[in-house]
């Protein structure tokens, strides 16, 4: 394909748009749309920048190894639990297999005190789970306690259909131990039109009124607005119940004035080797040194964008990678360079020479680059915390580089091939005397 | 023109000494592995003013229960000083203790100004799982690496040139190997992370170089003696192959500049090694793998020879 003069501008323009975007961002919403492209500025960034706590529970008893539905039931405790401290930014996951979950939180910004063993230790704290009577309603205190957690044998999530309506009741079956059906039984006696709250530690989960008198270990809490929500309170009402505390001695904390200033080092760092390269590359293969400035550029903004728009986390290690992919990416560049003068001396014409030059070179790209594709993809499976960042920066600035390091570096080099006085071999890296 | 088989016992010689340092260095440092691996628990305190170093690692072991040894250590560029407490053991500390301990040392120093800057607790078990994760990840990407090298240059000389390409790969873990035991770096993730991305680099530094073999063997004369052929190859891809290294070594050691003159401590220990690393990885792939196939090659004819001599 040819590539005219116009097409170096064209791709020079989207190098610039880019760059302009992974900067700023881009937000619909001031011409009229909904949404937005998130730019550098708003980067979410990981535990080791933005400081905050990395922690495993497991189980406080060390002979008790959880079920999957009891770890199910901790988690849905540990959500509540940041819930009620709004911290909604958070990662919670099960390991099955070791029975253990971990909880990655980063530190808030508005937070002054920094506590995080606290925090730690009350989220493994064992749930109290309270049904409570009489509650002060605008401050969800005082009142007193029908029965706890201990006397819920089970909790499930049920729907049935109305007959002559054919509406759809969602509600939330309990069953009650012997004692608890008993202290159940007086309380709904007394309390018929009056709530009963139903609290996990300090929050109130569910707040229904009691109907009827309820007899026996089965009770049941309807009225609710979907499967998902019956469920939801069912899960709750379950962890209350779950027989054993959580403990977390596997965890690590970061400050977000350590973090934050190691972000600032690392963005020095980037920028510097950046340059250098850059100043390299000009130097030392002059015209396709200039347009690879170009193809890394694209590189590196792509890079960001595609961690910012999909919000994925970058880390110390993360942006470690970017720094390795500003080094690696001018490979391309370098060995396409290096072909186009080889052919040049070996007496070729300048438009033969860079053709042949990308085809020749694109077969060493290319196995190149899939090699460490692959080390990316098995560092993004096996890796654990802030390496997964840098899988991620790695595995980008690969893929990017055929786009960036081939591509573009090849319609530029073309387009900008057909100015006269860029037609001069010198400036391709051919000796002068061949002029 | 480089003389690059010619030269081969040099190179194979300068290889093995660096072994052999590294060998000698493994039996007086030996070779540890971050708690992150093998479980264990480290908290950082900044601070301001004089601590006393002692006192505090009373407190912690009276805390704890467990030997507390603490160290000082200074931040070059910003001056801050932070005390590091290293508790004896590979089990994790829970977050009730932790508290504990935090609560005792502020209330002890109350004029230091103690601020947690970071901490880690790993439980052996966790520490465990991560390692193995690391180490099959090594043990796959060698594999895949390996396979599609074979099946990418299947039309030369499949199988040797694989298995060649994976000798400079070992090579290259060895070296970076031998930086972790030289400089006393316990083997944590940034570990798995550097042998990685060196079995990626310098695959694709040897690929580079067996790509212009690939297509030398399809222009040269088809008698042209292997050594020769593989020596062309590699000058002709010189300047690239050092050009490459330059530009990803000047980038992460301005990397590690910085992070040695701010202390950061993941980017120092991930910086160094992978210096070490690109170093080797475009010295394997020029002066070892090279050679070493066309040593294979050689003696594969040989034996060819023999044998039609034998007949």
């Amino acid at each position: 394909m040819r590539f005219g003069k116009q097409w170096f501008f064209i791709v020079a323009i989207i190098v610039v748009g880019l760059t302009y975007l992974a900067f700023n961002g881009f937000d619909f919403v001031s011409f009229g749309g909904t949404g937005k492209i998130s730019g550098a500025q708003d980067m979410r960034y990981g535990i080791d920048i933005r400081g905050g706590v990395e922690a495993y529970f497991q189980s406080a008893d060390e002979n008790v190894i959880p079920t999957t539905q009891q770890l199910e039931q901790a988690r849905t405790i540990i959500e509540t639990r940041l819930d009620s401290k709004n911290i909604t930014d958070r990662e919670v996951t099960i390991d099955k297999q070791r029975g253990v979950i971990l909880v990655r939180f980063p530190w808030k910004s508005d937070e002054l005190e920094y506590n995080p063993q606290t925090a730690i230790k009350e989220l493994g704290e064992t749930a109290k789970l309270t049904f409570v009577e009489g509650i002060d309603e605008t401050t969800g205190e005082g009142g007193k306690i029908v029965i706890e957690g201990k006397h819920i044998v089970d909790a499930s999530h049920q729907f049935n259909q109305d007959q002559t309506t054919g509406q759809m009741n969602y509600y939330v079956k309990l069953v009650l131990s012997e004692e608890g059906g008993k202290l159940f039984e007086e309380a709904t006696g007394r309390l018929i039109d009056k709530k009963i709250a139903i609290k996990m530690d300090e929050t109130i989960i569910s707040n229904p009124t009691v109907k009827t008198k309820i007899s026996g270990t089965e009770a049941v809490i309807d009225g609710m607005e979907s499967i998902e929500s019956a469920k939801a309170l069912a899960d709750k009402i379950k962890a209350g119940a779950l027989p054993f505390a959580l403990v977390s001695k596997s965890n690590s904390q970061i400050s977000p004035t350590l973090g934050k200033n190691a972000l600032n080092v690392m963005v020095k760092a980037g920028a510097t080797a950046f340059i250098l390269v850059c100043l390299f590359m000009l130097f030392y293969y002059r015209l396709p040194g200039f347009v690879s400035i170009f193809a890394l550029t694209m590189q590196v903004v792509c890079q960001l964008l595609a961690l910012s728009i999909p919000q994925y986390s970058l880390t110390l290690p993360g942006i470690a990678g970017i720094i390795l992919s500003i080094g690696m990416g001018v490979d391309a560049n370098i060995i396409i360079a290096e072909r186009i003068k080889e052919e040049l001396r070996s007496g070729k014409t300048l438009g033969g020479a860079i053709d042949v030059g990308f085809h020749r070179a694109f077969s060493a790209v290319r196995d190149g680059n899939i090699t460490v594709m692959i080390v990316a993809v098995l560092l993004m499976m096996f890796g654990s915390g802030s390496m997964l960042s840098f899988g991620y920066t790695l595995l980008v600035g690969v893929i990017l580089n055929f786009v960036t390091g081939v591509t573009a570096s090849r319609i530029m080099i073309k387009s900008l091939s057909n100015f006269i006085p860029l037609r001069n071999t010198f400036l391709y890296g051919n000796r002068r005397a061949a002029q | 023109m480089i003389k690059f088989y010619g030269n081969r016992k040099k190179f194979f010689i300068f290889s093995m000494t660096m072994f052999a340092i590294g060998i000698i260095a493994f039996f007086i440092n030996g070779i540890s592995l971050d708690i992150q691996f093998k479980g264990g628990a480290i908290l950082k305190y900044s601070f301001v003013n004089e601590l006393d170093k002692e006192k505090a690692a009373n407190i912690a072991t009276t805390t704890l229960g467990r030997n507390v040894n603490v160290q000082e250590i200074t931040d070059i560029a910003k001056k801050t000083k932070q005390i590091v407490l290293n508790v004896a053991g590979n089990e994790g500390i829970s977050a009730q203790d932790q508290e504990k301990l935090d609560i005792a040392l502020k209330e002890e120093f109350k004029d230091a100004d103690l601020k947690l800057s970071e901490s880690n607790m790993v439980e052996p078990f966790i520490g465990q799982r991560f390692f193995t994760n690391g180490l099959l990840a090594i043990l796959l990407a060698s594999l895949l690496i390996t396979i599609y090298v074979w099946w990418s240059f299947k039309r030369i000389a499949s199988l040797s040139l694989g298995v060649m390409a994976l000798i400079a790969l070992l090579h290259d873990v060895a070296m970076v190997l031998v930086v972790f035991i030289l400089f006393k770096i316990p083997l944590n993730d940034s570990f798995i992370a550097v042998v990685l991305t060196i079995l990626g680099y310098s695959m694709n530094d040897t690929v580079v170089i067996y790509d212009r073999i690939r297509e030398n063997a399809r222009i040269m004369k088809p008698n042209t003696p292997v050594d020769e052929l593989v020596d062309v190859s590699i000058n002709q891809s010189l300047t690239r192959s050092i050009n490459t290294a330059l530009a990803t070594f000047v980038s992460i050691l301005i990397a590690y500049i910085f992070a040695f003159i701010y202390n950061i401590e993941s980017i120092k220990t991930f910086a160094l090694p992978m210096l070490v690393g690109i170093a080797t990885g475009a010295y394997s792939s020029i002066c070892v793998a090279g050679p070493l196939w066309v040593v294979w090659q050689k003696r594969k004819q040989n034996q060819k020879q023999l044998l039609k001599q034998g007949k």
